[in-house]
C-alpha cells in the first residue's frame, strides 16, 4: 500500500496539470469561438457539427491518434524551425483532451448568448452601447451561468478522459488503473478511480464557487475559490516540473502487462546500481506507441520480443528460421534501419501461446495446435486487442486451418478471467505469464513451429547510445541473466501473490549483487 | 425638434415606410397612431437608427442623424419600449445610470443623477437604488425604464407603446405621472401607441399612419372634428364607441 501511495503526489499533480491545462486552453478557444458563431448564424451548424464529431471519436483512439499526428507535425517543425515536438507524453494528451473539452463549452456559450432576452439586447443598443459593450456588459454576464455550466461539464469529462492518457506516455491517475488491471491489483485500480472521481468533483465545485462568487458579487467567496484553483494549479506545476526537471533521466518504457512493469523497474534499478544516471520507468505505453517513442528519442530503453519485431517491424513472413537467426536478423536490421541497439537478450522467451483450462484440454484431448485446429469449429477463442490482427495469427491460421466458432478481442486482464470461468475455450496467452499457472491453465504445443521465437531483448535508442555508452555496456551485462523460470516466478509473484512490480524487481537486483 | 424628410424603409419589395415627412416641434409630444404593421415602430426606430432608413433624411435639432455613429447618437436620445428591457444582472441604480456611465461621467455625478431621476419617477432612492429589477412590479419597472431613458438629459425622447403591457389601473396612473413629468421637463417626444385614447390624452398633436404613409397630422381636436378620410374617422371614433357601450350597459342596468 505504501508502494502505491509513494507515487500519488506525482500522478495527482500530473493529472491535475494535464486536466487544468486542457480546460484552460479549451475554454479560451471555445468561448471566443462561441461568441463568433453567434455573430455568424450561418457558420454555427457546421462548426457545432464538427466539434460534435470530434466528441464521437472514442477517447482512447483520439489520444493514440495524436501520437503519429504530433510526430508528423514535429518532423515538420524540426525541418522548418529547428525544434522538435515530443510525440509522446503530455503533448498528445493535452491536444486530445483540449479537443474533448471544447464541445460542451462551445455549445453552452452559443446557447447562453442566444438565450439572452432580446429585450435586453434592444435596450443595450437603445441606451447607446457599442456592439462590444453590449457583449461585455450585457450578453456575456447574462450568459455566464450557462457558459460556466459548460466549463463544469468539460471539467468532469476532461478529468475522466485524462485517465486514458497513460498509454500515450502522460502519467496520470490512469497509471493506477492501467497497471492495476494488468497486475490484478484492485486496490490500485480503486485508488485510481476514486482519486480521479474526487478530482473531478473537486474541480467542478471549485469552478462553481468562482462563478457564484462573481455572479453574486460576493468577491470573498469567488476570490477564495479562484485562489484555491490557482494554488492547486501551481502546486501541480511545481510537483510535476520538479520531477521532470532532473538533469538527464533515462526513461524506461513498458507495455501494459505485468512482465513489462517488472522489467522496467528492474532495468531502472540495474542502471542506477551500476552507477549510471537516474532512470525512471514510464509505464503502460501502447506497444506501437513504444517503438515509435524509442525511435523518436522520447523513450530511451525498453524490452521487446524478437518475434514481434521480426514480424511487425521487420515485416518478415513465412516459416521463421531458428531462434539465433531471428535474433541476429533483428539485431542487424534495427541497427541499420532505425539506429536502435539491441543491448542484450535477457535469456528467456515470452512467446505467443494458446492456452486452455487444463481440465478442458484433457477432456477434449487437445495438447497441440493441430489437435486444437480439428476441434476449433466447436470452440471460442479470446485474444488481446493486438493478437487477431497480427501477422503471427494469420500465419497460424494458414498453417493449421483454425476456424473458431467465434473470436473475441478483449482486455488481457479479462481474457484470463474469461477462460478460467469457461466463457471462452482458448486464449492467446504469453508463455511467461504468471496467470497461466495461477489459474490452472495449460499451454498447447506449436507442433509445426509456426510461431517465431520471442526472445526478450533490451532495446536502446540512438540518443542514449551516443550520449551514455556506459549505460549500454551496463545493460549488456544482463545478457542471459534471466531464464524463463525466473521470469515466470517474478510474474507470478505479482499476479498471484499481489506484490508490487518494484518490490519483485528489487529482490532480483538484491540477489544479483 | 425632430424632422423627417421623405423617409422610407424598404425590406426587399415590401415598403414599410413610404416617403414619410413630418416634424415634431420643440417641447411637443407627437403621438404616432395606426393599426399594427402601419410602420409606426419602424418610423420611431429610424430616428435613433436602431433601423437604418433606406432613403430620406432625419434631423434632430437641425443636425443630420448620420453625422454621429449609431451608439453615440443613441446616447443623446432617450428610448423606452414596451418590454422595458432592464438589465437583470444590474441594480436599479446601475440600470438608470448606464448611459451617463457610457458617456464617461464620474461616479459621484452618476450617483447624484440617479437619485434625482428616481425621485422624479417617485421611487424613493434609498429604498429602490439597490433593488434587482426582478423585485419590481411591472409599473415600477416601466418607471425605472423612463428614468434610464432620461438619465443623460437627452435632447429628445422616443417611446414605443411604453404602457402597453401593464394593467389598466397602473396604465392610468403611469400616464398621469408621465404627463406631469413631461410638462415639467418640456422634452420633445415621439410617442408610438395603438391606443387612440392614450394618444388623445398625452399628445399635443397626433399623426395617423396607414401602410407606411401619413394619413393626417393635427391636434386631437382637429382630428376628432375634421378627419381627413374614413380610416381616420373610424380610428378616432374608437374611444367614443367604447364609452358609448359602457353608457349603454349602465342605462340598461338603470332601466
Amino acid at each position: 500500500m505504501t508502494e502505491l501511495w509513494a507515487r500519488f503526489p506525482e500522478y495527482l499533480a500530473a493529472h491535475l496539470e494535464l486536466s487544468l491545462g486542457a480546460l484552460v486552453i479549451a475554454a479560451s478557444a471555445a468561448v471566443p469561438l462561441g461568441v463568433w458563431i453567434t455573430r455568424r448564424p450561418r457558420a454555427a451548424p457546421a462548426l457545432l457539427a464538427l466539434t460534435g464529431a470530434v466528441q464521437t471519436i472514442p477517447s482512447l483512439a483520439l489520444l493514440a491518434f495524436m501520437v503519429p499526428a504530433l510526430a508528423a507535425l514535429g518532423a515538420l517543425t524540426s525541418r522548418a524551425f529547428g525544434f522538435e515536438l515530443r510525440a509522446i507524453g503530455s503533448g498528445p494528451a493535452l491536444v486530445a483532451l483540449t479537443l474533448y473539452g471544447v464541445l460542451p463549452i462551445l455549445q453552452n456559450t452559443v446557447a447562453g448568448i442566444q438565450g439572452v432576452d432580446p429585450a435586453c439586447c434592444e435596450a443595450a443598443r437603445g441606451v447607446g452601447m457599442t456592439p462590444r459593450q453590449q457583449l461585455w456588459r450585457v450578453e456575456l454576464p447574462l450568459a455566464l451561468p450557462v457558459i460556466v455550466a459548460g466549463v463544469r461539464t468539460a471539467a468532469v469529462w476532461v478529468v475522466g478522459t485524462a485517465t486514458l492518457s497513460t498509454p500515450v506516455g502522460a502519467p496520470s491517475l490512469g497509471n493506477y488503473i492501467f497497471s492495476g488491471l494488468q497486475t490484478r491489483n484492485y486496490a490500485s485500480v480503486t485508488l485510481g478511480c476514486v482519486a480521479a472521481a474526487g478530482l473531478a468533483l473537486g474541480l467542478d465545485q471549485g469552478i462553481r464557487g468562482v462563478e457564484r462568487g462573481v455572479r453574486r458579487g460576493r468577491r470573498g467567496l469567488g476570490a477564495g475559490a479562484l485562489l484555491a484553483l490557482v494554488v492547486a494549479a501551481l502546486a501541480a506545476a511545481v510537483v510535476a516540473g520538479g520531477l521532470g526537471a532532473a538533469p538527464r533521466v533515462v526513461s524506461i518504457g513498458s507495455k501494459t502487462f505485468t512482465e513489462q512493469y517488472v522489467l522496467s523497474e528492474l532495468l531502472a534499478g540495474w542502471i542506477q546500481r551500476g552507477g549510471g544516471p537516474p532512470a525512471r520507468p514510464l509505464q503502460s505505453l501502447g506497444s506501437t506507441v513504444l517503438f515509435d517513442a524509442l525511435r523518436a528519442g522520447d523513450v530511451d530503453v525498453y524490452v521487446d520480443y524478437t518475434g514481434t519485431l521480426w514480424a511487425t517491424v521487420l515485416g518478415r513472413s513465412g516459416p521463421p528460421p531458428g531462434r539465433a537467426a531471428v535474433l541476429d536478423d533483428v539485431r542487424r536490421t534495427l541497427a541499420a534501419e532505425h539506429g536502435i541497439t539491441v543491448a542484450a537478450a535477457l535469456g528467456f522467451e515470452n512467446s505467443y501461446a494458446l492456452a486452455m483450462r487444463a481440465a478442458r484440454a484433457r477432456e477434449l484431448g487437445v495438447a497441440t495446435f493441430s489437435a486444437l485446429a480439428s476441434r476449433s469449429p466447436e470452440l471460442e477463442i479470446g485474444a488481446d486487442y493486438e493478437f487477431l490482427a497480427r501477422p503471427e495469427w494469420r500465419a497460424l491460421v494458414s498453417a493449421y486451418g483454425f476456424a473458431f466458432r467465434a473470436a473475441r478481442s478483449m482486455d488481457p486482464s479479462l481474457m484470463y478471467q474469461a477462460v478460467a470461468q469457461g466463457q471462452v475455450d482458448v486464449i492467446s496467452a504469453f508463455s511467461t505469464d504468471g496467470r497461466i499457472a495461477a489459474l490452472g491453465l495449460t499451454r498447447l504445443r506449436d507442433d509445426r513451429g509456426v510461431v517465431p521465437p520471442y526472445d526478450a531483448v533490451v532495446l536502446v535508442g540512438s540518443r542514449l547510445a551516443r550520449e551514455r555508452p556506459d549505460v549500454v555496456a551496463r545493460l549488456a551485462k544482463l545478457e542471459g541473466r534471466i531464464d524463463e523460470a525466473t521470469m515466470q516466478r517474478m510474474n507470478r509473484a505479482v499476479d498471484e501473490a499481489g506484490r508490487s512490480p518494484a518490490e519483485v524487481a528489487r529482490e532480483w537486483l538484491d540477489a544479483a549483487q | 425638434m425632430i424632422e423627417l424628410e421623405a423617409v422610407s424603409k424598404r425590406y426587399g419589395d415590401v415598403v414599410a415606410v413610404d416617403a414619410l415627412s413630418l416634424a415634431v416641434a420643440e417641447g411637443e409630444l407627437l403621438a404616432l397612431v395606426g393599426s399594427s404593421g402601419c410602420g409606426k415602430t419602424t418610423t420611431l426606430k429610424m430616428v435613433n437608427r436602431l433601423i437604418e432608413p433606406s432613403a430620406g433624411r432625419i434631423r434632430i435639432g437641425g443636425r443630420d442623424t448620420r453625422e454621429l455613429a449609431g451608439p453615440e447618437l443613441r446616447r443623446r436620445i432617450g428610448y423606452c419600449f414596451q418590454q422595458v428591457g432592464l438589465f437583470p444582472h444590474l441594480s436599479v441604480a446601475d440600470n438608470v445610470g448606464v448611459t451617463p456611465q457610457l458617456l464617461g461621467w464620474d461616479a459621484a455625478r452618476v450617483a447624484r443623477r440617479v437619485d434625482e431621476l428616481l425621485e422624479l419617477v417617485e421611487l424613493p432612492p434609498a429604498r429602490y437604488r439597490e433593488r434587482a429589477p426582478a423585485a419590481l412590479s411591472g409599473g415600477q419597472q416601466q418607471r425605472v425604464g423612463l428614468a434610464r431613458a432620461l438619465a443623460a438629459g437627452p435632447e429628445v425622447l422616443l417611446m414605443d407603446e411604453p404602457f402597453g403591457a401593464v394593467d389598466p389601473l397602473t396604465r392610468d396612473r403611469l400616464q398621469e405621472r408621465f404627463h406631469a413629468i413631461r410638462k415639467r421637463l418640456g422634452i420633445t417626444t415621439l410617442f408610438v401607441t395603438h391606443d387612440v385614447a392614450e394618444a388623445l390624452r398625452l399628445g399635443d398633436r397626433i399623426a395617423v399612419l396607414d401602410a407606411g404613409r401619413l394619413l393626417q397630422l393635427g391636434t386631437p381636436r382637429e382630428l376628432l372634428r375634421a378627419p381627413a378620410d374614413a380610416t381616420v374617422a373610424r380610428l378616432m371614433e374608437t374611444p367614443r364607441r367604447q364609452s358609448q357601450q359602457v353608457e349603454a350597459l349602465l342605462r340598461a342596468d338603470g332601466a
